[in-house]
Order: structure tokens, then sequence, then C-alpha cells
């Protein structure tokens, strides 16, 4: 079936995730990142909807959920496990269990918190078992099964034509994905979802099932490793 | 100690997480303070640092081939889910009925009151009977639903079938007290339209019953079906004069309903009361701008015909 087929006939607004995306951009530090931000999500009033629909056994109204979010999904999970077959198996496990159990969705939480917190809880399982397997992080596969370096495939955009400085950014990127492998899965979940997905506080506590003061707190003891791991790069 | 507290801030500063007076109680220090300013930047510049390793977005290929292979999964998942829910999940009905006061409430009075009910009927040996005789009264909330209603042509006699826990059937005159039980019953709760037209029909012939004339106001304003409305309407016609609850009612009608018909019978019924103010206010509304233009033309007549002062 080819991927247009996604593009079911549901009336929605073209404006999902507004607040979500708002939080996320406000919330990042990065421009890029920023940018990025605004690609998939917006408004709740539109979830609420599809949701109903979804939980009334209208498939399609389920799979326009997946398309606002699967993106988000996908760009967490790949950043997290640093493989794109993974990833993609997360991506799998997560909607297919969001499918089975959003009969059980009482609207306690955004719809944008609950996937989340299904697709983090699979990520977390995923980083007990690689560090109960002790892998070398940056060593990934991708969807074809073969290996290759996560960190390969940074693009050079900022660093122009200049092999030397994309040599170094590519050194660096090393360096600190090994770091991020030091954090436990749970302080480098916050740090991910902080600092990499521009998440408020408030917000990564409700996805984790904690408070913002704990998030906050496992933030702080997750920055105070990554600078401990990388005080030589400064 | 104040360099203390900016130190232990100064990240959720630089990640936008400090409230307002917070960050302008920062700002105002690092403003007069050196070396928390240059915490500030140490801690900027280690920010850009992580961010140099990059999020990725998923590339086109992969969200597709993500899509699809989700697809082909859903397609198996649905076959099981309806049967997941209903058998292999009783943690989930728990959990349901536990996050549901009200229905759990509301399951256990109804448990109660079927036990109290059973205990009753198998004390006293009354089993479902065909009650022609002074048969005590069907209390409302036993009765679960009106089957049918029938008059004997060209006699008083009247026989309705009603459901209970088993279906039942109560014959009588429309003097009767529990006949007119039932068909205020019915004129009220039967999901059946047929059924309530006919309970209207013959209430409308004991309009000067009080609760009657409730029910057909009730009827006339809330009823589903334009058929038992007129019905309740054609009912009520005669005491729009005496009665102001029925002028209100046709009034109400008159303006809000949304069936033509209902409501050109209502000005037809208005007519006797047409001087009245409340009628007046109301006709004027009308021909100044109705959706309906045959009404509005009919409210323009009447009022024109209306003498200039009362």
């Amino acid at each position: 079936m080819p991927a247009e087929a996604w593009a079911v006939p549901f009336a929605v607004g073209k404006s999902c995730h507004r607040e979500a995306m708002r939080e996320k951009a406000s919330g990042s530090q990065n421009p890029e990142l920023r940018g990025n931000m605004a690609g998939q999500a917006s408004g709740r009033i539109d979830d609420t909807l599809l949701v109903r629909e979804a939980q009334r056994g209208n498939r399609a109204a389920f799979e326009e959920l997946v398309r606002q979010y699967d993106q988000a999904v996908l760009r967490l999970a790949i950043h997290l496990t640093g493989s794109e077959h993974e990833a993609q198996d997360v991506y799998q496990e997560a909607f297919l269990k969001a499918y089975k159990s959003i009969g059980n969705f009482r609207f306690e939480c955004s719809f944008y918190t609950w996937i989340y917190r299904i697709v983090t809880n699979l990520c977390l399982d995923h980083l007990r078992k690689r560090q109960v397997r002790k892998e070398d992080a940056p060593v990934a596969t991708d969807a074809a099964g073969e290996q290759y370096d996560v960190l390969d495939q940074v693009p050079d955009g900022r660093s122009g034509a200049n092999p030397e400085r994309d040599l170094m950014r590519r050194e660096l990127g090393k360096r600190i994905g090994h770091a991020l492998e030091k954090l436990t899965p749970r302080e480098r979940m916050v740090f991910e979802l902080k600092h990499y997905h521009g998440l408020k506080l408030r917000t990564v506590g409700e996805v984790l099932n904690t408070t913002e003061e704990t998030a906050k707190n496992t933030l702080f003891r997750a920055t105070q490793k990554l600078r401990g791991a990388l005080a030589d790069m400064r | 100690m104040k360099c203390e507290w900016v130190k232990e801030n100064v990240l959720l500063y630089v990640y936008n997480e400090l409230p307002d007076d917070a960050r302008y109680e920062l700002e105002q220090h690092l403003a007069r303070c050196a070396d928390c300013t240059a915490e500030l930047k140490t801690t900027r510049k280690f920010h850009a640092m992580l961010s140099e390793l990059p999020v990725e977005e998923p590339s086109p290929n992969l969200v597709a081939a993500s899509r699809m292979r989700l697809q082909e999964g859903l397609e198996t998942a649905e076959q099981g889910r309806f049967w997941h829910r209903l058998i292999f999940d009783p943690a989930a009905w728990l959990r349901q009925i536990r996050f549901a006061p009200a229905l759990a409430a509301a399951i256990f009075i109804v448990g109660f009151a079927g036990g109290i009910g059973t205990t009753y009927k198998v004390v006293n040996g009354n089993g479902a009977s065909t009650a022609s005789g002074p048969v005590s009264l069907p209390a409302e909330s036993s009765i679960t639903g009106i089957q049918s209603i029938a008059q004997d042509p060209g006699s008083n006699h009247i026989s309705i079938k009603y459901d209970t826990v088993s279906t039942q059937e109560a014959q009588g005159s429309l003097n009767d007290q529990r006949i007119q039980q039932l068909l205020l019953f019915a004129a009220r709760n039967n999901y059946n339209s047929g059924v309530r037209m006919d309970s209207v029909d013959l209430l409308t012939q004991e309009p000067n019953n009080t609760h009657v004339r409730e029910a057909l106001i009730y009827a006339l304003r809330y009823d589903s079906n334009p058929g038992v409305r007129l019905k309740a309407l054609d009912g009520l016609g005669a005491f729009v004069k005496s009665d102001t609850r029925v002028r209100d009612a046709v009034l109400e009608v008159l303006m809000e309903d949304s069936n033509p018909g209902v409501r050109t019978q209502a000005l037809r019924l208005l007519e006797p009361v047409r001087a009245d103010s409340s009628v007046r206010i109301v006709l004027q509304k009308l021909a100044e701008s109705d959706r309906n233009p045959y009404i509005q033309s009919q409210a323009r007549n009447t009022l024109q015909e209306l003498p200039e002062i009362d």
C-alpha cells in the first residue's frame, strides 16, 4: 500500500499539536531543533475528536492520530536507540499498544502525553536491556541490518566544506554519545526529553509518571554527570 | 548564599524553566556578580556543545516504511481487540468500575432493588398476571416499557400491554387510575413513538386532569416526534386562553420548534389570544425575521388584523 494511503479522508483541522509545539519550541535552545519541532505538531481539540472516533472503532481516525505523532516518535526513538531498525520496532510496538488500549484512554492527560508515555516506557526497556548487554553504543544497525556509526549520519551543513571542522564535530558528537551512554536510563530519558526534544519539565514529569520536582532533580544529576564526563572538552 | 542559589538555578534559567519572579531576581543578581555571570556563560557553552549531537529528522522512506508496517499490524490487531476487551481483560473492567463510582453505585442499587423485588414477589406468590380486576398499581420504576395501546372501537375500554420484569397487560376505562398512570408513563418515557402517539391521543380526551395537561405540555415541548407534538398541541388548544402555562408552551413551540407544520398549527391555535401582549411580541418577532417565509407572512397578517391599541 502506498504511503499516500495514509492521507485518510477524515475531516480535521490541519493545525494539530499547536500547544505541544509551542511548548517544545519555547523550551528548545536550538533554533534548528525549534524548526524541526514545528514540523508535525499542533492542537488538542482535534485530538479529542480523533481519539473519541478511534475509541468507537474508526481506524481512519486512529491512523490520522498516528500521522500527527509518528515523526516525533521516530525522531525520539532514533536518537535514543541510535538505530533506525530498533526505532522502527519501538514505533510499531508503541502504536499497536496504543491501538489496543485506546478504549481505556480516559482523557486524564493529553493524547500527546499518553503516546509519549508509551514510547518512553518502551525506550526505557530498550536502554535497560542495552545496559545489561553493555553494547558499544554508537555502532548501530540500519533498517537493512548493516552496521553504521550513528555519528556518521551527522550532516556537515554547519561546517560548510571544511573537512577539519567536520571531523572535530564528529569527534565531539562521538564523545557526547559515549557520555550519554553512561547515564542511567531514567537520567538519559529526562535529559533527552528536555534537552533534545525541548519538553517542559512539567510535561517530562507527566510522561514519566513522576513529579516536576523529581524530573528537575534528575536533570540536574544528568547534567552534572555529563559535565564531569566532558570536562576536558570545554 | 545568593550566589549559591544562582548556581543552583542557572541551568533552569538556560532551559527557560524559571518562573518570572525568580528569573527577574536571577537577572538582577547577574548584573552585579561577575562570578555568576561566568557560571552562566559556562553553562550556556556546555549547553551549546551538547547540541552538537543533532536530532535527526526521520527520512521520508523510514516514515513510509514504518507506516506501512504498522498498517499491516493493525489489520491483525483489530480482530483480537474486541475479545481481548470483553473476555480476557477482566482487570480493565474492574479498573473502569473503580474509576466510575457512579456506575458502581448504580449497579449496586439496581441489584439491591432487583433482589428486594424478587423476594417480595416470592413471598406474596404473585406471578405475572393479566390484570383486569383491582390489581395494585404498578410502580413507575418497575415499568420498563409500554408495548401497545388499543381502544375498543365505540367503547371506553382501553387495553395496554406493558413490560415490567415480564410483559403484563392492564385493561380498564380511561377513568381508571391505573390506565391513566400507564398512559402518562407511556407519553413521557416510551421509546416507541407510535405508542407515545396513542397515549397522547387518548390523554387528550382527559385534558382537565392536571397531570394529563402536564404530560401533554411535556410531550409538546420535548417529544422527538412531530406527530406526537402535533397531537399534544391539538389536545392543549382549548386551554391557550385559560391556562398561561399552556400559552407559554405553545408560544415556545411557535418560536423554537423544528417542524414547520407544528409551528403553523401553534400559530393557528394562538388566534384567540393574539391580542395578548406576550403573543403580540412573538408575532412581531416572527413578522420581522423568521426563517420560514410562510410563518412570517402569517404572523404579519395576524398582526395587521389586530387593533392598533389594546
